[in-house]
């Protein structure tokens, strides 16, 4: 695993009376900021995704709402409340015309901010993300299926190193440990509780009406072996964005800034300049 | 044209009042499966719920015969004296055909005179909206004469968050607000707007109104979720743990119960619990085995074959649920999955299954209706693909031979969870077959 050096986090007060989780990375100085959304993994100081991007960039990665307390969710409803949400975030933060990249749910959070506040979003990077839908190609059900079957649908590789160390972590965890369950189960169960509410039964919420609307130029980069959101649907993103270029990482799947974080650097590079 | 006179053919009867009748009470509970299911059903398919093809499995010729012969079951435990009569809401699967328990409880009403219909129940949050609940109850307490318990259970995940498409992490919210609005609707003397999250009614005005007033009696069926008991006791619901685990895991969900009732300061009246059990009686415990082990084995080996991924969706389970240590009933039977089929002697031993001689279902029963301190109980006598034949055997004889023994417990107590309207002469339906 990377280890992430200079690692910071800090509470950010919103308006809205909620209290946002930063963690900060990155060589400072004048390098320039990304901000990060997580995907339903949630994030922390030791996150390997944040761990790659502040090789490069200074990153900013709010913990979405929920994540740390459900109770956090009470007044936001649907992705409309949670676009108004990261608008208050941004806000709070200082940041307006921000490069924001996005994995997996996280991209799904970053499209629909991009597409509510147009101008709060400079560079789009979506990494997998989710958020539309076709019935020729489902989205698979993340939330569906076991906690062993997970690692195969995360990694490009279902036999790989990466899908063999979740699907042994997962299949090994003791539900009977207090400890495991406070600081394993409980924070894992609370994230995915959290993202669910945006994405439950079908991770599309009126997304596909609103993709039109984002004004920053967009890169998408997929795993071409994803297969929790199949690679066909960085063609009807592309499409969809008026601004918009696909890269495909061969071999990757939904995990690739972990399973190809060098690509996905150089491909943000290409494109942030 | 002339008004229909409202005497003409059912004159009203004057109600009579059951309310503190003390005595443990049997229901008989039918979870209505369905008993054609291959051999090699846990091979050739991952689970009995949600996604399971009917196209491939369900014969509905077959499953004519069978509705009617659950059917047939339930009212000859009316006739052999059966306080209660039990049906419950599952959808998209094998283990339970009543995705509207509102249909059976309804045909129910018209060809049983005494038992109470114990509908267990209506998941609330399916309902849109829930005041659908407030009127289908409010029809079957009216055309049953008042004997309708009216259960509100959240529904197991694979029925609402799968195959109904809620979203686990505001089920629960949603669930009580639909019961609260359904309640509000019941007491209310005047039309009202309800302004909720999930419900928005300009008029709320539901017809027919209950026979019983303000409403029947209300049974919360849990699966072991901690908020529920606080939550019944604050209300005065009563908590019903639908178990199929036997003793020690009914023990430590009813502790959980008992402990709320303490903690609140309320009367630890076993007529406020339920509990429910699968039994076989016999002429003798070897006598069980030959009667019901098949039937028990393809209950608990194809019915309960659950597919782990659809049984914990996140959100569901509550932190505080999580952090207790309390697996829910359907991740449990979920996680058997992974293992190897049970055998009967464990099915037994463990008292998944209390099967034996009625000396030893007394017994057993007896011990567990104390420890548990239940006074409302719920019998499984049909289960798996057990026969027309024996399950009609198995209902006389518990309602002959093992429910008398076990009546005489609790008399101190009043049950204030239980019909108390119900009239003492109910309209008749006209015969099958008019006479010449």
């Amino acid at each position: 695993m990377a280890t992430v050096t200079g690692t910071t986090s800090r509470d950010v007060q919103l308006p809205s009376g909620l209290i946002c989780r930063v963690i900060e990375a990155g060589p400072g100085g004048d390098v320039p900021t990304v901000v990060y959304l997580h995907g339903a993994g949630g994030v922390s100081e030791q996150d390997e995704i944040l761990a790659t991007l502040a090789r490069r960039w200074n990153v900013v990665a709010p913990m979405a709402p929920g994540f740390r307390d459900l109770s956090e969710l009470s007044e936001i409803d649907d992705v409309h409340d949670l676009a108004i949400h990261y608008d208050e975030v941004f806000e709070a933060l200082g940041l307006d015309g921000a490069c924001v990249v996005g994995h997996s749910f996280g991209g799904m959070v970053a499209a629909e901010l991009a597409a509510h506040y147009p101008s709060r979003v400079a560079r789009l990077v979506l990494l997998g993300p989710v958020g539309l839908w076709d019935d020729d190609e489902p989205v698979a059900d993340v939330f569906g299926v076991g906690v062993t079957e997970l690692g195969g649908l995360m990694w490009g590789d279902p036999e790989g190193p990466g899908a063999r160390a979740m699907r042994e972590g997962l299949e090994t965890i003791d539900v009977s440990d207090p400890k495991v369950v406070d600081e394993l189960l409980i924070p894992m169960m609370q994230g995915f509780s959290a993202a669910a509410k945006f994405m439950w039964p079908i991770p599309e919420k009126g997304l596909a009406k609103r993709l039109r609307r984002i004004a920053a130029p967009t890169l998408l980069v997929w795993g071409a072996n994803d297969r929790l959101v199949p690679v066909g649907y960085a063609d009807r993103f592309e499409r969809a964005i008026p601004d918009a270029r696909v890269r495909i990482v061969p071999g990757a799947g939904h995990m690739l800034p972990v399973e190809a974080g060098d690509e996905v650097i150089a491909a943000m590079e290409g494109f942030l300049g | 044209m002339p008004g229909r006179s409202p005497v003409a053919s059912h004159p009203p009867s004057a109600r009579r009042s059951e309310g503190g009748s003390t005595a443990v009470k049997f229901h008989a509970f039918h979870l209505m499966p369905y008993p054609y299911l291959p051999d090699d059903f846990r091979q050739r398919y991952r689970g009995v719920w949600v996604d399971l093809p009917a196209s491939e499995l369900y014969d509905p010729v077959l499953g004519h015969g069978v509705y009617h012969d659950y059917l047939d079951e339930l009212e000859f435990a009316d006739q052999m004296g059966f306080d209660g009569i039990c049906v419950n809401e599952h959808h998209q699967n094998a283990y339970g055909l009543m995705p509207s328990p509102n249909l059976m409880a309804a045909t129910l009403t018209r060809r049983t005179r005494r038992a109470k219909i114990v509908v267990m129940g209506n998941s609330v949050a399916l309902y849109n909206p829930p005041t659908r609940v407030a009127e289908e109850f409010a029809m079957l307490d009216v055309m049953s004469g008042g004997r309708l318990v009216a259960g509100f259970p959240v529904g197991t995940p694979m029925d609402t968050c799968y195959a109904m498409g809620q979203t686990p992490t505001t089920l629960r919210e949603k669930y009580r607000e639909g019961v609260d609005l359904i309640l509000r609707a019941w007491k209310s003397e005047q039309p009202f707007a309800f302004n909720g999250r999930f419900t928005q009614l300009r008029y709320v005005n539901v017809w027919p109104r209950p026979i019983q007033q303000p409403h029947p009696p209300v049974w919360i069926p849990g699966g072991g979720s901690v908020e529920t008991w606080d939550w019944c006791v604050q209300n005065g619901f009563l908590y019903a743990y639908l178990s199929f685990f036997g003793y020690l895991r009914a023990r430590q969900v009813l502790d959980g119960y008992w402990e709320a009732v303490d903690r609140h300061g309320a009367e630890a009246n076993p007529y406020s619990a339920g509990f429910i059990q699968f039994i076989g009686v016999a002429d003798s415990d070897a006598q069980a085995e030959e009667l019901y082990s098949e039937a028990a084995l393809y209950f608990f080996n194809r019915c309960l074959h659950l597919y782990p991924g659809f049984s914990n969706p996140p959100g569901y389970t509550s932190v505080a649920t999580m952090r207790k240590g309390i697996v829910g009933q359907v991740e449990q039977a979920a996680r058997r999955a992974f293992a190897d089929d049970l055998t009967w002697s464990e099915i037994v031993d463990r008292g998944y299954v209390v099967a034996g001689s009625p000396e030893t279902v007394t017994e057993r029963l007896g011990d567990m209706a104390d420890r548990l301190r239940v006074g409302h109980l719920m019998v499984n006598l049909q289960f798996g693909n057990l026969s027309r034949e024996r399950t009609m055997a198995n209902i006389e004889r518990f309602a002959t031979e093992v429910a008398p023994k076990l009546r005489d417990r609790f008399d101190e107590y009043e049950d204030r969870w239980w019909p108390t309207d119900t009239l003492s002469e109910l309209a008749q339906p006209a015969p099958l077959e008019r006479e010449a």
